[in-house]
């Protein structure tokens, strides 16, 4: 312990110390904060070795990833070239609110597989035009990409549950009219990245029963960076716009109801993500493997929380890499 | 003035006040820094533009200007280990007699293909032809072979880029009379490469082709992203130190001062978090070829820095790899 300790930070030593793998992953997160995390005295912990601070912390991409805001900004760049590249997509109701629409941007494939996108942006902001730049890959590869529009937390009073039906309900819409668009309702496919990878958690366990679906309504998953157990959120930061209720935190917990999983999930997260966000997905894929489900997780070196967003819109990067396997399409 | 200027440092003030339009390129750079703002230090005597040593050593030091480097190459290593496990591992060719002097080549299935020459960075210090698949998948996959060319490098030469220009471009003339071997077609060879690897290929695109027996139009095109064209500001900054610069050197190998010799079209990217001599090198080379009458184009990756620039040549929708993806006329649909 004695060598090159003078260079890591008591915060990491004291989660290195009980956490076990998890160590190694927090060190190289921690290298990409700027500034470093200044040595503190720790308060009581409230969450495994977590004190509030930490917890906070762990839960705010922004401390975690110093260049959140050029990924963003590249990514804003992207879309305005989409724009000219892709075109308009084409905007249709999935719901009677005038914010339940899903955004599709077609293949010229016909008879063609669909990926349904939920956007992230931590339940509080972000909107599907956003998500332009993710269409292309799929789209050229030979798959419609549908990208669900749905509320953000603080226009639904802090009430996540309106948001997971909303999606629920889009992906009961898109099986029901794929045929409209010139889609397989047989092939239906989801991807979600970060607070969208939780409501893809919430979509995944869905009693499609009530929906009118049937239960293997989707082909497959991947979910990027998402969070399958609400109660270590719930004691976070988050808390101030989120007003989580037992209920809330009980239904809307994947984590929770493995048995209504019916569809293959394919998990990634990256080394350099909040230790919390890659503990969320390390536990999901064991608890879901454990229960004898289709589980794969996907560890990505390098690779910050917004640096996995980016890679879904890459054929060769992570989570596209990925997502156009699961599709059985070709890397173009 | 009075507002802010508490985290403006004193040295993006100068920049600013004389450097013109880079003042807007500097501010972005700097906040790839960490800490964002230097501390304040005494300046000293203007060696080159406005900037003094310390500036320039930092200009031509990547890891000064972004903080990431580190991450930004632990993921292009994870990605080609997942490339070459999709694609396997390349075919090697010798190009020359010493056993550095081979290519790496990873083949699409396309017959009588297109040819996409890869020069590698690396400060001309570091970095190996075979170990670059993740740049060669999306190219085979679309329809062209992948050709990285493996040099020396400038601690083996004794401080002499020379040797490695010279074995850059009989790479270049290997390739365009052994396209065959592999399938590729010989009139449709392109070039790529980042970093000191288009410095490598400024040198490979102002060649007197004539001397190796090819023709003058050898390449139909290249993309060369980050590099450096003029070397005398390099030669003033701590890269003297690992390149034993001459003035010959300095003159015979700066492609700025030999736009007569160009005969590719060419399109030069660089990131708006580069360092600001970077992207400033390569908006001088367009501006002079411009001048000349020369065909380029400069690309800019906004909210790039000088590795993730590097990182798009991976990525068929994004700077580099787009740009290549149009040059070569290949398509990424189905």
């Amino acid at each position: 312990m004695q060598r090159k300790t003078h260079n890591i930070s008591r915060r990491a030593l004291v989660a290195g110390a009980s956490a076990g793998t998890l160590a190694l992953a927090s060190a190289p997160a921690s290298a990409q904060r700027c500034p470093p995390a200044a040595p503190r005295n720790k308060g009581p912990l409230v969450w495994m070795n977590l004190d509030q601070q930490d917890l906070d912390e762990a839960y705010d991409q922004s401390v975690y990833a110093f260049n959140q805001r050029f990924i963003q900004e590249r990514r804003d760049e992207r879309n305005e070239l989409m724009a000219k590249v892709l075109g308009r997509p084409e905007r249709v109701a999935y719901g009677p609110a005038e914010i339940e629409k899903v955004d599709i941007y077609k293949t010229k494939r016909p008879n063609a597989p669909v990926m349904i996108f939920l956007h992230g942006g931590a339940w509080r902001t972000g909107r599907s035009a956003q998500g332009a730049y993710l269409a292309e890959p799929f789209v050229n590869a030979g798959a419609h990409f549908v990208n669900v529009e749905f509320n953000n937390v603080p226009e639904v009073n802090g009430d996540l549950a309106p948001m997971a039906d909303q999606c629920r309900r889009a992906v009961a819409w898109v099986y029901k009219n794929a045929a409209s668009f010139g889609g397989n309702p047989n092939a239906l496919y989801l991807s979600g990245f970060s607070s969208g990878g939780h409501l893809g958690g919430c979509v995944v366990i869905t009693e499609w029963e009530k929906f009118g679906v049937p239960r293997d309504v989707l082909k497959g998953a991947v979910l990027g960076s998402g969070l399958y157990d609400l109660k270590p959120v719930r004691m976070s930061a988050r808390s101030r716009y989120v007003k989580f209720t037992d209920e809330m935190e009980q239904s809307l917990s994947a984590m929770r109801h493995l048995d209504k999983v019916h569809t293959p999930l394919v998990l990634t997260i990256g080394t350099l993500e909040t230790p919390e966000f890659q503990r969320q997905s390390h536990d999901f894929a064991a608890a879901l493997a454990k229960a004898g489900k289709p589980v794969e997780i996907i560890v990505a070196k390098g690779h910050n929380h917004f640096e996995m967003g980016e890679s879904l819109g890459n054929p060769y990067g992570i989570m596209g890499r990925a997502a156009l396997a699961m599709m059985k399409l070709g890397n173009v | 003035m009075q507002r802010k200027t508490h985290n403006i440092s004193r040295r993006t003030l100068v920049a600013g006040a004389a450097a013109g339009t880079l003042a807007l390129a500097s501010a972005p750079a700097h906040a790839q820094r960490c800490p964002a703002t230097p501390p304040a230090r005494a300046k000293g005597p203007a060696i080159w533009l406005d900037y003094d040593q310390h500036d320039m050593d930092e200009m031509y030091d990547q890891s000064v200007f972004a903080f990431n480097q580190k991450a930004v190459l632990a993921r292009s290593d994870a990605n080609n280990v997942i490339a070459t496990a999709a694609i396997g591992k390349s075919e090697r060719f010798a190009y020359g007699s010493d056993p550095i002097e081979g290519v790496d080549v990873w083949r699409t299935k396309r017959p009588n293909a297109p040819v996409l020459i890869y020069i590698h960075g690396g400060s001309w210090q570091s970095g190996r032809s075979a170990d670059f698949a993740l740049y060669a998948e999306p190219y085979i996959n679309a329809g062209a072979h992948f050709v990285s060319v493996d040099f020396t490098n400038v601690r083996e030469t004794k401080g002499d880029l020379f040797p490695l220009v010279d074995q850059c471009r009989r790479a270049v003339a290997w390739t365009y009379r052994n396209a065959a071997k592999f399938g590729g077609n010989a009139e449709r060879l392109y070039l790529c490469s980042r970093s000191s690897g288009s410095h490598l290929a400024g040198c490979v695109v102002t060649t007197d082709w004539d001397k190796f027996g090819v023709p003058r139009t050898v390449l139909k095109g290249a993309v060369m992203g980050s590099g450096m064209y003029d070397l005398k500001p390099v030669r003033l900054s701590a890269r003297s130190k690992f390149v034993k610069f001459t003035d010959e050197m300095e003159h015979e190998l700066s492609a700025i001062r030999h736009i007569d010799r160009v005969h590719t079209p060419l399109v030069l990217a660089i990131g708006t978090l580069e360092t600001p001599e970077f992207q400033r090198q390569s908006r001088d080379f367009a501006a002079a070829l411009t001048k000349a009458g020369k065909p380029v184009e400069v690309i800019v990756g906004q909210h790039y820095n000088h590795f993730e620039v590097g990182d798009t040549i991976g990525h068929p929708y994004q700077l580099i790899g787009r740009a290549l993806m149009k040059m070569m006329n290949l398509s990424t649909a189905a």
